[in-house]
């Protein structure tokens, strides 16, 4: 009974992995429709069609005692192939035709290929030995997590050169010289809107500027936040859940709303044009986020830990210096890397409450070299580049806290 | 002489709810007593008043015929050992153990070759030596039990005391570290208090049991005495019918062999 238990069971794992490739290949052409509708008509149309026959493919997939549906999904698959090939024929042969007819062509040559197999071809007349379907379970736990991993990392290979276009795009800009946006990628190599930007001053001023902000903000923000955080975590106190609630409401409204009124205030309090009028603004507008990024953490530590200090002879300052706080580095400096990003990059209250170059930020500066008359595209892009090393740099050096964690093994198994 | 003990000790939560009932209880100098009872009789609640980790709603807290229920919990002396052991994770084995001792203030206040030698002599006495250097995560079960224990002891505190410390552990560890519990408390002779829901680890530690149950301590006596004498229903049924169900099992199992 058994031998017959894998004939009964046994599916080619060909079937399985090509319905879920033929499947995203449906969703990839439903999503290059627009995009040929906004290039010409035409083009939308043609794949329109090529949807419906990649539909009709689909449904068109054999099972067991299926030969005729095997013959005709074949047909059906070569149909797609050659209208593919057709319609690159007459496009013009930009990277996207590429792109986009793949999608139809190899779906269909790889379903042409593996149902008209042997193998495929003896299951679905149903002439499998017991021998072979045995050996074809095996064959399929080999072959399944390969064939399935192929396919995952095609689409993680689309949001991987989604995501990189800009960034090299930026980079190809930064490099020529002159003041094009669009030209062959990488043909002349140039750094002089690198050294246009080191040399000038203005870069300096806006680099000092944001230093000091975001490290204001890093420090002011931490410091209210790991308090308020580890209150509101152990404590019991009238107001805390009102408090909390208060802290999650604001998070909710755009930051533009708060605009006007924040410029009313630093200007009654002459904080405008300042260092610390901004350090201000940002501290408060992260402090939410980061008391309850905080509050979350402190939340883990088991209040176990807490007693143990107390009655090691901790008052309530050193059980929160002596064993809370070294064991938060990791959670405390991940909030430190947002605090600091979010003022890094912060551009619109920047914007609004300072009016001289001496004060602008670096995100402000930026975006003060595209001025209505001269677009100075390259060394926008130059300085877009030096702004965002900085960042990674740090991402690069909070790794290790991003991933660890210390308080494992402390309390129980 | 360090006798512990409650007089009318009450403890009542904001909302209402009496953990603790009227107890009263004495422990002797050397001795080891056991709290026992099902969850939520208050053993631990009455551990942790001892502690100082509670507050005391009404009546007294007594260690060494002094009166500890607004002092401190670091200035009580006494050591305890947590269910789930509560070593800092961010220090070695070695710091865990100091910790105490170098947060003492005053005349407490030890030098660096005492703790050294403190440290030593609680490595030794629990096979800890080889440790010493390690940080929490790098243990077993055991050893960090082992550790909590040190912690607890290093002080040389005035009481032990110990909420379900072997819980955590697999039954072939806590037979062992039951062991080697009693095996401490003979050597040093540290008056002890320990809290257990589990009626076999109450009869083989304790000098005498203290059964509790609602709040209300039920009877205290040498554990046979409370099993031959069972002074109401509930010790009864709780302590004696229990006890007798486990060896009724373990008589059918031998029969049928």
């Amino acid at each position: 009974m058994s031998e017959d238990l894998a004939k009964k069971h046994y599916r080619p794992v060909e079937l399985s992995i090509l319905r879920s490739w033929i499947i995203t290949a449906i969703f990839v052409n439903i999503a290059i429709i627009p995009i040929e509708w906004l290039r010409t008509g035409d083009g939308a149309m043609l794949s329109i069609l090529d949807v419906a026959i990649l539909v009709i493919l689909l449904m068109m997939f054999p099972e067991k005692q299926e030969s005729a549906k095997r013959d005709f999904a074949i047909l059906v698959a070569g149909v797609a192939m050659i209208s593919a090939i057709l319609r690159l024929a007459t496009s013009d042969l930009v990277i996207f035709d590429y792109w986009a007819r793949a999608w139809l062509l190899l779906p269909a040559a790889i379903t042409v290929w593996w149902i008209s197999s042997p193998h495929v071809s003896a299951w679905v007349k149903g002439t499998m030995t017991t021998e072979t379907a045995a050996k074809g379970l095996a064959r399929n736990r080999n072959l399944a997590p390969k064939l399935s991993a192929l396919g995952i990392h095609i689409i993680l290979l689309h949001a991987v050169v989604l995501v990189l276009i800009p960034v090299i795009w930026i980079l190809d800009i930064a490099f020529s010289p002159g003041n094009t946006l669009s030209s062959a990628l990488f043909d002349q190599f140039s750094t002089e809107h690198f050294s246009k930007i080191l040399h000038g001053e203005s870069f300096w001023i806006w680099l000092r500027n944001s230093i000091i902000v975001s490290v204001g903000t890093t420090i002011l923000g931490l410091a209210l936040a790991i308090l308020a955080g580890y209150a509101f975590s152990r404590f019991k106190f009238s107001g805390r859940e009102p408090a909390m609630f208060s802290f999650l409401l604001v998070q909710m409204f755009p930051g533009i709303i708060i605009l006007v009124p924040y410029f009313l205030v630093m200007k009654s309090l002459g904080l405008l044009n300042s260092w610390l009028g901004l350090v201000l603004a940002y501290s408060v507008t992260a402090l939410p986020l980061c008391v309850w990024m905080l509050k979350g953490f402190f939340d883990t530590i088991p209040k176990e830990l807490e007693e143990a200090a107390i009655l090691d002879g901790c008052n309530q300052a050193q059980v929160f210096r002596k064993v809370i706080l070294p064991l938060s580095v990791p959670a405390i400096a991940v909030t430190a890397l947002f605090s600091f990003l979010a003022a890094w990059n912060e551009f619109l209250l920047a914007l609004t409450f300072n009016t001289s170059n001496e004060m602008y930020t670096l995100p402000v500066g930026l975006a003060s070299m595209i001025s209505s008359t001269s677009q100075a595209w390259g060394d926008f892009a130059a300085a877009s580049i030096l702004v965002s090393i900085p960042v990674v740099l740090l991402f690069i050096l909070f790794q290790r806290f991003l991933i660890e964690g210390l308080s494992a093994g402390g309390v129980k198994g | 002489m360090v006798e512990v003990k409650f007089e009318n000790v009450t403890k009542k939560y904001d909302d209402g709810t009496v953990a603790v009932n009227k107890l009263n209880l004495t422990v002797h100098d050397g001795e080891f007593l056991v709290l026992v009872g099902p969850s939520g009789c208050g053993k631990s609640t009455s551990l942790r008043m001892l502690a100082g980790l509670e507050d005391v709603t009404d009546g007294q807290i007594t260690i060494d015929g002094n009166v500890v229920n607004d002092l401190a919990p670091g200035a009580r002396d006494v050591g305890m050992v947590f269910q789930g052991y509560a070593l800092y994770p961010h220090m070695t084995v070695s710091e865990n153990l100091s910790f105490g001792l170098r947060m003492a203030k005053g005349d407490d206040k030890l030098s660096k070759d005492e703790i050294q030698v403190r440290i030593d002599d609680a490595a030794s006495l629990l096979g800890l030596t080889e440790q010493l250097d390690k940080k929490p995560k790098e243990l077993s079960g055991g050893q960090r039990q082992r550790v909590a224990l040190g912690r607890a002891l290093v002080r040389r505190p005035k009481v032990l005391l110990m909420d379900e410390p072997l819980s955590n552990l697999d039954a072939d560890l806590r037979n062992q570290m039951r062991t080697e519990i009693r095996r401490l408390h003979d050597e040093l002779g540290t008056t002890t208090i320990y809290v257990t829901h589990d009626q076999i680890e109450a009869m083989t530690l304790a000098d005498r049991i203290a059964i509790m149950d609602g709040g209300e301590l039920q009877q205290h006596a040498p554990p046979l005495t409370a099993y031959n004498e069972p002074a109401n229903d509930f010790v009864k049924g709780f302590l004696c019918k229990h006890i007798d169900e486990i060896v009724e099992t373990a008589n059918n199992i031998f029969q049928q062999e």
